[in-house]
């Protein structure tokens, strides 16, 4: 049972949506993501109709993915947590919605057009997320 | 006896000599063709059609003769087959299928700064003379181009869906009345603004000429979009007990139908009012009270946000070549946020929003000042967007919206 945050935990969501025909037909995605929970980051990197890779990563990475999430550990174990119990995020706990919530946004970048690739993808994106629904985690 | 002349082996009925007479065909050219084993019937048909005699004579060598048919059939030219395009092209598949950028190989890749064709001619093939022009009217690549417009394409149509049956509309359940009708004026809002940008940029799409099929192509996705949100907003306000609202002054619209060239139009649309409108739908998304309108706007954002990809892009490129047009897209911004500004005075959409973003009636002096928020995204994520291409835009913008982004010292000095 993988952990959350973990390369691992992120490999096993990146395994069900990779053979999830739903995810592939929401379509392309070509975008590289940061999720930063804590002092913790990663990368996830999309390409064609797959994740193709995830991996750590450190601060000074972030300037070299289209966007990054981040929220503080507690709000991402909510997050998951809701996830898990519903199957999906609720209707209060969509990647945009926290997105909306929060002070400094969810969706980070440095870069104001790589950030919009958040919007351009964003449905591919919550279907990544609702996909750890079916991640058994400790 | 020998002195006589032959008598002709074949004998001209006086109805096809008529024929023939009206066409210009003269009586020697039917006989050979008789001769050859061509049917009368076939003969009129062919001077019905306006086969000239020359062809006719022309296409009797060619075949030898009438074939074995008894048919006289068309020249045979064949000259297409040694046309000197680039020939041996073999585009290669990647992992995301055969996409355009893919088939971007030799001359068929070789975008020109300017197009000399004012016919349909596809990019790559070889122009012959006399076809009529199509009356397009931009020429340069520099008045439509954006590098990104090729993969836009194909995101665009990878990524579509269907109104009718993607949105889970049976998660929809009776609101409160003024909740309803908030989202009900909404929508009207949206449906509006959709059906109008896809009549917009349907007015250009023939505008553009042929050498730049990937903005065409481009183009024609975000006409559908804009086809599809009518769509799906009119639904979602006549789904749930509600209907539409009224209908939106429209001066942020004249902004965009009195655009004069193609870069002014994609400025005020999909640079500044898509990019507030994708704010609107981020708002929408969030404050959503069903599943169904979860993925109304969700599906909706990844839309739009293309259209502004697509803009900003544009406008960079504009700026990367054409540096001293910087003053001229100015100016298309001063007058699309003052148009922009001017929607303001929309108390109906407003207000709406205020009632969904307060959670009521009751509580839209809340919800104003979350009406406020929003405008501050809008114009936050705007500034963003114009930053990337170049723009550095605070300082000149319209102060109505300026206001949304100003410290208080800010604020204070001006």
């Amino acid at each position: 049972m993988p952990k959350f945050p973990s390369v691992e935990w992120f490999d096993a969501v990146r395994e069900i949506v990779n053979s999830d025909e739903a995810f592939r037909r929401l379509g392309t995605v070509d975008t590289t993501v940061g999720v930063k929970v804590g002092e913790e980051l990663f990368q996830l990197d999309f390409e064609a109709f797959e994740c193709t890779g995830a991996r750590e990563i450190q601060e000074s990475d972030l300037r070299d993915v289209d966007f990054w999430l981040e929220q503080s550990p507690e709000d991402w174990k909510e997050m998951l947590d809701i996830i898990q119990k519903n199957g999906a995020a609720d209707l209060q706990h969509t990647l945009n919605t926290i997105d909306l919530t929060q002070p400094e946004g969810f969706a980070r970048s440095y870069d104001g057009y790589r950030r919009d690739a958040f919007y351009r993808f964003n449905q591919s994106l919550q279907h990544f997320f609702d996909a750890s629904a079916k991640v058994k985690m400790e | 006896m020998a002195d006589e002349p032959a008598a002709p082996a074949v004998e001209v009925s006086p109805e096809l000599a008529a024929r023939a007479k009206a066409a210009g065909w003269p009586e020697d050219l039917i006989v050979e063709a008789l001769e050859g084993g061509a049917n009368p019937d076939d003969l009129v048909r062919f001077m019905t059609m306006g086969v000239t005699p020359e062809q006719a004579r022309q296409a009797i060598q060619a075949r030898g003769g009438p074939g074995p048919g008894g048919q006289a059939g068309p020249e045979l030219d064949l000259a297409w087959m040694n046309v000197h395009t680039e020939w041996g092209t073999r585009a290669k598949p990647t992992n995301k299928g055969l996409t355009l950028e893919a088939i971007n190989i030799g001359i068929y890749g070789e975008v020109p700064d300017r197009w000399e064709y004012q016919t349909e001619m596809p990019r790559g093939a070889i122009a012959i003379a006399g076809v009529e022009g199509m009356g397009y009217s931009v020429y340069e690549k520099q008045e439509l181009w954006a590098d990104n417009a090729a993969a836009l394409y194909e995101e665009a149509i990878q990524r579509r869906w269907r109104p009718a049956t993607d949105i889970p509309w049976e998660s929809i359940e009776p609101l409160p009345d003024d909740i309803e009708r908030a989202i009900c004026q909404i929508c009207t809002h949206f449906s509006e603004k959709a059906q109008l940008e896809a009549d917009i940029l349907s007015k250009w799409e023939p505008e553009l000429s042929y050498g730049y099929h990937e903005i065409k192509l481009y183009l024609a996705t975000t006409i559908f979009e804009g086809a599809r949100h009518a769509e799906v907003f009119r639904k979602r306000a006549l789904s749930n007990g509600g209907g539409l609202g009224i209908q939106s002054p429209g001066w942020g619209f004249r902004s965009v139908t009195d655009a004069r060239n193609f870069t002014e139009m994609i400025m005020i649309q999909m640079v500044l009012q898509d990019s507030f409108t994708l704010v609107q739908y981020q708002y929408g998304e969030a404050f959503a009270h069903n599943q169904a309108e979860k993925e109304i706007f969700r599906l909706a954002i990844q839309d739009k946000a293309r259209h502004v990809a697509y803009g900003i892009a544009h406008v960079k490129y504009v700026l990367l070549h054409r540096s001293e047009r910087r003053p001229e897209l100015y100016r298309y911004l001063d007058k699309g946020e003052t148009m922009l500004v001017s929607d303001d005075r929309d108390t109906a959409t407003r207000e709406a929003f205020a009632i969904l973003l307060g959670g009521g009636k009751d509580n839209i002096q809340e919800g104003l000042k979350k009406y406020e928020e929003l405008r501050r995204r809008q114009v936050q994520q705007y500034l963003e967007r114009l930053s990337w291409a170049t723009i550095d835009r605070k300082e000149r913008l319209n102060p109505a919206l300026r206001a949304y982004v100003e410290t208080p010292e800010e604020a204070a000095t001006t």
